[in-house]
């Protein structure tokens, strides 16, 4: 049972390292929490939801299932770079919670406005294919289970690869560190902050899309909670870091189906044992778990 | 010395501050004036609707609140209250029992309201209806079904009037029924319980492992989920270990959907039953094909099952040709017209409507509505529903 309970907080954990490293890149770069980033994943569901509605009418379920995924993520990646440009980038030069105060209200604009013009109902997301189930030594693992943990992974390591390997992600990184001399050594450091929204969104969009074909529906408020969750990961995994964000994400996946799958009652008490898991990590490890202890810049 | 007074007041009142004066006397003409413009002598009786206008069942709050306005649009049509105007206006409490008590606050407040329809959820009405009853305000509600609703005001500590009431039947009557049919119908005896963490969700399925392990039936498990996690399924793995025969829900179709398709995700084969707040297309859409096969109560009858409903049916459609009617909507018209029926006797008085409506006996859509001393509904009607082929069919 614990390799089943395994299995399910890493689909879960997957769900939540993908929102997490939209939050930790634009903290990485910006110094600054993106809230609106879990309606930015709500809009990536209701993107795919709609598109593969309309698609599936003239393509094959596979096809459709993939070009909608690719549209949940531009659709989601465009969202990002349109709220960093007319709702972060005119306060970027303002006192630290301007931008913050800015980013909760650009996510209660978006939930509210998926609320008035899309629907105020659940939205059910149809079953794409006909779900396989796999056993291994005691445990089951479905069809969309694997799909989940490969997209994922196959993401998480492009990013990784991207960031650490091309030219565009030295430039995000020499961002992070200093954007001033980033700047000064020919970086255009607007570009690349809208960069790393779109990425972040991206990778959103492509969650929200997962999310909606594993439960099976979709709300304007399906954000919220997962949001918080990945930010959470986000902080436990250390902000800013990207690795320690997709860690993050698959540890407090692992810790909340442990503790609600082996613990009678547990589904109580999940979030308490994280969240106290969470406290006592930052208290020997204010940094995060792969965070680093940085100096202040001033 | 008085002298002096007076000639100070007089400086003060005539010298000094004409404007303001001038202006104070014109704040009163115009008052008088805006009052003039509706009769001296018209009377306003204002129904408050207070129920989930946003939300995740916003859905049904906003069926209920079609209904009441159908049965306000009806009796303005009859003329049926030459004395006063009756007028209705609609409150949000999303569905938070902080907001229910804020806007039960709001609602008193206005000494024109004469009566509260509301709320939907137990966890709402409960706290706010002892803001209605301290202020002699009579409460009907539509759907919440905890049954302390009602009986805190047999509870010796109540010192306020009996104010509270409802026209849907009980979760002290719905759980058992369950019980009853999962153990001397179904022969299942080994029942995992969860339920959504709710006043109305954690009360029906109290009451359905009481009636469960009277008939000998034994739990395996009693757990809360969060709602909005979504993703239950370490629990339904853990549940799934403990080879259930029947899974019981109490909660509503934002959480009955996903735990019926989860668990069928993780292979569990048990009997599912469902607490009434899952009678709703939603809970068939979010659930999919998991729901087939599944039970859910209702409280009385639904209305396109009923004769008496006949009429409201029709009436709803040709008044809201693109809404469907919502499962408790049939509650709410019945709610307002009961309130029309005393009206009719009393006027608009808080008092003496509190006083007449214990006796009434009420020949509603949802049937015959006479009050027991708790102020519930006499009618314990409950229906069973299996969803087969995608649809809700009718048991018994």
């Amino acid at each position: 049972m614990i390799l089943q309970q395994l299995v399910n907080g890493l689909t879960l954990g997957s769900l939540y390292a993908l929102i997490a490293l939209g939050y930790t890149m634009v903290y990485g770069v910006l110094m600054m929490i993106n809230f609106a980033h879990s309606e930015i994943f709500m809009s990536g569901a209701f993107v795919s939801l709609v598109s593969y509605m309309r698609l599936v009418r003239i393509l094959p379920p596979i096809e459709a299932l993939l070009i909608s995924i690719a549209l949940a993520m531009g659709s989601s990646a465009l969202l990002a770079i349109l709220v960093e440009r007319f709702a972060y980038r005119p306060l970027r030069r303002s006192a630290r919670l301007t931008p913050l105060i800015s980013a909760i209200g650009v996510s209660i604009l978006l939930q509210n406005a998926a609320f008035l013009f899309i629907s105020d109902q659940s939205l059910a997301y149809p079953q794409i294919f006909t779900i396989h189930h796999f056993h291994g030594w005691g445990f089951e693992i479905n069809s969309l289970q694997i799909t989940i943990l490969v997209v994922a992974f196959v993401l998480m390591l492009s990013l990784h690869l991207f960031v650490n390997k091309t030219r565009l992600g030295t430039a995000i990184r020499a961002t992070a560190q200093d954007p001033a001399t980033a700047s000064l050594m020919g970086i255009p450091v607007n570009a690349i902050i809208a960069l790393t929204f779109l990425l972040g969104g991206a990778l959103g969009g492509v969650a929200g899309a997962l999310n909606g074909m594993y439960y099976g529906s979709i709300k304007y408020n399906m954000g919220f909670v997962p949001g918080m969750k990945a930010f959470t990961a986000a902080v436990l995994g250390g902000i800013g870091n990207v690795p320690g964000a997709m860690w993050g994400g698959f540890i407090l996946g692992v810790i909340e189906s442990l503790a609600a799958g082996l613990i009678p009652s547990g589904s109580e008490w999940k979030d308490v044992i994280a969240f106290s898991i969470l406290i006592v990590i930052l208290l020997f490890r204010p940094e995060g778990l792969f965070g680093q202890r940085v100096t202040d810049k001033v | 010395m008085g002298k002096m007074q007076k000639a100070n007041f007089s400086r003060l009142f005539f010298t000094k501050s004409t404007p303001r004066a001038l202006s104070f006397a014109f704040c009163l003409m115009f008052f008088a004036f805006s009052f003039y413009g509706c009769g001296p002598h018209e009377k306003v009786a204002r129904i408050a609707v207070a129920l989930p206008l946003t939300g995740d069942i916003a859905a049904l709050g906003q069926g209920i609140k079609r209904a009441c306005q159908l049965a306000l649009e009806q009796a303005q049509q009859q003329h049926r209250f030459p004395g006063f105007k009756v007028e209705m206006e609609a409150f949000d409490d999303r569905s938070d029992p902080k907001e229910a008590v804020d806007v039960a606050n709001r609602i008193v407040s206005d000494p024109n309201t004469v009566a509260v329809i509301g709320h939907f959820n137990s966890g709402c009405s409960i706290p706010a209806s002892q803001v209605y009853a301290r202020n002699h305000l009579a409460m009907i509600s539509p759907a919440a079904s905890n049954p302390k609703l009602t009986q805190q005001q047999l509870d010796p500590s109540w010192h306020f009037p009996k104010a509270v009431f409802r026209v849907n039947t009980t979760d002290d009557v719905q759980g058992p029924f369950a019980s009853e049919y999962a153990v001397n119908v179904l022969h299942l005896k080994r029942a995992c319980i969860i339920h959504d963490k709710t006043a109305y969700g954690q009360g029906v399925a109290e009451e359905f492992l009481k009636r469960f392990e009277a008939l000998g039936g034994i739990k395996l498990s009693f757990d809360g989920i969060s709602v909005a996690d979504k993703d239950f399924n370490a629990l339904l793995t853990r549940l799934h270990e403990l080879h259930p025969q029947v899974i019981y829900f109490g909660g509503d179709f934002a959480g009955g959907g996903l735990v019926v398709r989860q668990a069928r995700g993780v292979g569990e084969k048990a009997m599912m039953i469902l607490s009434e707040a899952n009678y709703d297309p939603e809970y068939l859409r979010v659930a999919g094909a998991a729901a087939e096969g599944s039970y859910v109560t209702f409280l009385g009858s639904p209305s396109d099952l009923l004769p008496t409903a006949k009429f409201f049916l029709e009436a709803y459609h040709t008044r809201f040709p693109d809404s469907e009617p919502r499962a408790y909507d049939a509650y709410g018209y019945d709610a307002m017209n009961i309130f029309f029926s005393v009206l009719d006797k009393t006027g608009p008085d808080r008092d003496k409507i509190l006083e007449a409506l214990p006796n009434i006996d009420y020949k509603g859509v949802v049937g015959e509505t006479k009050f027991d001393e708790k102020g519930d509904t006499l009618n314990h009607k409950i229906t069973l529903f299996q969803v087969k082929e995608g649809k809700f069919t009718p048991i018994k």
